[in-house]
């Protein structure tokens, strides 16, 4: 059984550090940081569910067998477009994806995918319109597509660079 | 089980996730849209690489950097430094690189921000260089 713990309570501190400076020195923002606090929670919660529920399905249906075929070092070509896809058409900001990320990276999700999905991230499907509106469409077709490609070299290159960090990945679990 | 390991997995990482929303709100208060528009008028090299180093250092919902592009846009900024800004807007983030690192590691977070840099620099001049080629 794997222990539990906390990531992110160095960081959590500091922002809490910040917190008490500014209510010492400019507390008359605090309650715009903490109304923009509510909103931005608020807004991502309904994410939060989509994670953790998928997470629960790819855990459920995805043995660790299964993901590292799919995802891992030998995935391929199919890897490469599930996690483009699944970049594409993720919503919310990063850092809500990073829980079901690292359960996957955990099972053999390898480093490339991960950088496949983040940057592919940058294909907004609901804001196109408004690309388009600001840029045209040729500019807009353009720039998705060069898009797409950096996203994939990113994943080979940052394969390349990872490419020994199998056994540190071993230790951290 | 497996949800509840799902869920297991997202408890453990809420402090990341509640310092990362800390931080965002911080910065949404202190830096407006207006301060950022400072930054762009000085030659198109210069605004693509503002726009890469603004677009990292905000944060928000990906509509408001068309909403501030749009506003640049109407102060003449090129369409290049504003690809740049918003494709660093939704894929670089200072205030998220604390808990990507303790999510994926350093040495991952390092190399991925400093690709992303360099492929939104990329792809602003590209897109600039394919528009004046082919159209």
């Amino acid at each position: 059984m794997k222990k539990f713990k906390f990531k992110g309570v160095k960081f959590l501190l500091f922002v809490v550090a910040l917190f008490i400076l500014l209510s010492i020195f400019d507390f008359e923002n605090i309650p715009r940081i903490m109304d923009k606090f509510g909103i931005i929670l608020y807004k991502i919660i309904p994410i939060f569910a989509l994670v953790i529920v998928l997470t629960a399905l790819i855990n459920y249906f995805l043995k660790p067998k299964q993901v590292m075929k799919y995802f891992g070092k030998d995935s391929g070509k199919k890897g490469l477009i599930y996690a483009l896809i699944g970049g594409v058409l993720s919503h919310g900001p990063m850092y809500a994806w990073y829980p079901m990320l690292d359960d996957m990276r955990k099972h053999g999700l390898k480093y490339g995918l991960i950088a496949n999905f983040m940057y592919a991230r940058a294909v907004k499907l609901p804001l196109l319109p408004f690309m388009i509106g600001l840029f045209g469409l040729t500019f807009t077709v353009i720039v998705n597509v060069y898009i797409l490609i950096f996203a994939i070299l990113q994943g080979k290159v940052i394969d390349f660079l990872m490419k020994n960090e199998k056994e540190i990945l071993k230790n951290d679990d | 089980m497996a949800f509840l390991n799902s869920f297991k997995n997202f408890l453990s990482l809420t402090p990341m996730i509640f310092a990362v929303i800390g931080l965002v709100a911080i910065f949404q208060v202190f830096v407006s849209p207006k301060m950022l528009s400072r930054f762009f008028g000085h030659g198109e090299i210069a605004d693509i690489f503002s726009g890469t180093f603004i677009g990292a250092i905000s944060s928000g919902n990906g509509a408001i950097a068309y909403v501030v592009a749009q506003g640049l846009k109407h102060q003449g900024i090129s369409d290049y430094a504003l690809i740049a800004f918003i494709l660093a807007w939704t894929t670089l983030s200072f205030t998220h690189l604390p808990a990507e690192a303790s999510v994926f590691g350093v040495k991952f977070t390092a190399y991925r921000n400093l690709l992303t840099f360099l492929s939104t620099i990329f792809i602003a001049y590209l897109s600039a260089l394919s528009v004046r080629l082919f159209f």
